[in-house]
């Protein structure tokens, strides 16, 4: 059954501890727009930062057009953990920024329950890239306004309008630095989530 | 030390073994409490030999069986096997036996021994097979599934607006 079989004998076999299980949730969105904030705002570690190698096509680099149609790219994703109790721990993975990135974001995504997009209403083209991906890719997401200053630039109904979000796409304003309203906004997510699972069963 | 030398169980043949899904939770021995392993320094991964350390493999064999790469979450922990065969492990991979006796994702030990997300997904497969490390590739349809919602949306809302006075004082 366990990858420890041959060594269950006595004591020993206490000493393999049953890890966690691993629920994980994306926050996508452009470039500095509270991603890490908002990982840092609830998460029960500091951020932690991995650097990945990705593969990304080099078509339309001018410079790499002699080179093969790959190169490897180092990226930097944040991400942070809630321990939910011992036996369930919900992890929170920053997508890098970039929209060229979509590689890596199928690496981090691949078996989200669900994502969370910012957006900073004063760049809005920023975000287009993950709302296109998590409608296309199926995963339950929803869209939060980062109040900066907790100010918003444009209304609810403009951003839903700007965007293109579906009717059913939750859209809400939080701020990335404040624990309980990053709570929120990822509890919409999970409830959208748990609503599409309860819908499909 | 004598006893414990004894060459790792067969490699595995079946893929499954390995990745037992984290898929009963309740069961098993108690597992530790939620806390931060020892602290580690972390930093920028070394860009001088990220698949150095891998001979040049930059995707698990176990990836080719499985016909997916394991998830950024998926969790490596310790075995016996590999604890008792620490002395015998050098460099990246005692590093990460020796860090995983506390269960950490695949990302986390990334981060926290500043290595490449394959890297550590190359070598984690390596260690599997050697019988050095579990790897629990998470269930998608237990992750996904109402009961496992539900309970992280409670363990959530139980989480208080602030934390204190260290936040938001800029």
């Amino acid at each position: 059954m366990t990858p420890t079989e041959p060594l269950t004998r006595g004591a020993a076999a206490q000493r393999t501890v049953r890890p966690p299980l691993p629920v994980k949730m994306v926050i996508a969105g452009g470039f500095g727009v509270g991603k890490t904030t908002a990982v840092g705002s609830i998460s029960e570690i500091e951020p932690l930062t991995t650097e990945a190698a990705i593969t990304e096509v080099a078509a339309g680099v001018d410079d790499l057009s002699h080179t093969p149609q790959k190169t490897t790219t180092t990226v930097a994703m944040d991400f942070g953990c809630i321990t939910i109790d011992p036996t369930l721990k919900l992890y929170l993975f920053g997508t890098p920024g970039q929209e060229r990135f979509g590689f890596m974001w199928d690496d981090i995504v691949e078996g989200a329950v669900g994502a969370l997009v910012i957006v900073d209403t004063r760049r809005l083209d920023d975000c287009y890239a993950a709302v296109d991906y998590f409608e296309h890719k199926g995963i339950p997401f929803a869209v939060a306004i980062n109040a900066f200053d907790g100010k918003v630039e444009h209304s609810l109904d403009e951003v839903r309008w700007a965007l293109d979000i579906a009717e059913g796409t939750p859209l809400s304003v939080f701020d990335a630095r404040e624990r309980g309203s990053v709570r929120d906004a990822l509890l919409v997510v999970l409830e959208l989530a748990l609503a599409r699972t309860e819908g499909a069963a | 030390m004598a006893d414990g030398a004894a060459p790792p169980p067969e490699p595995d043949p079946d893929p499954d073994a390995g990745a037992d899904p984290v898929a009963d939770p309740a069961s098993g021995p108690a597992p530790v409490p939620g806390s931060d392993p020892a602290p580690v320094p972390v930093g920028p991964a070394s860009a001088v030999r990220p698949f150095l350390v891998t001979a040049g493999r930059v995707a698990g064999s176990g990836e080719a069986e499985s016909g997916r790469t394991m998830p950024v979450e998926t969790q490596l922990v310790t075995t016996v096997a590999g604890l008792d065969g620490l002395d015998r492990l050098s460099f990246e991979r005692r590093d990460i036996v020796a860090a995983c006796r506390q269960p950490q994702s695949i990302a986390e030990i990334a981060a926290r021994l500043r290595l490449h997300l394959n890297v550590v997904r190359v070598l984690a497969e390596d260690l599997r097979r050697a019988g050095q490390l579990s790897v629990h590739v998470p269930d998608a349809g237990v992750t996904h599934g109402a009961s496992v919602l539900r309970r992280v949306i409670e363990g959530l809302r139980a989480i208080p607006d602030s934390r204190g006075i260290l936040r938001d004082t800029d």
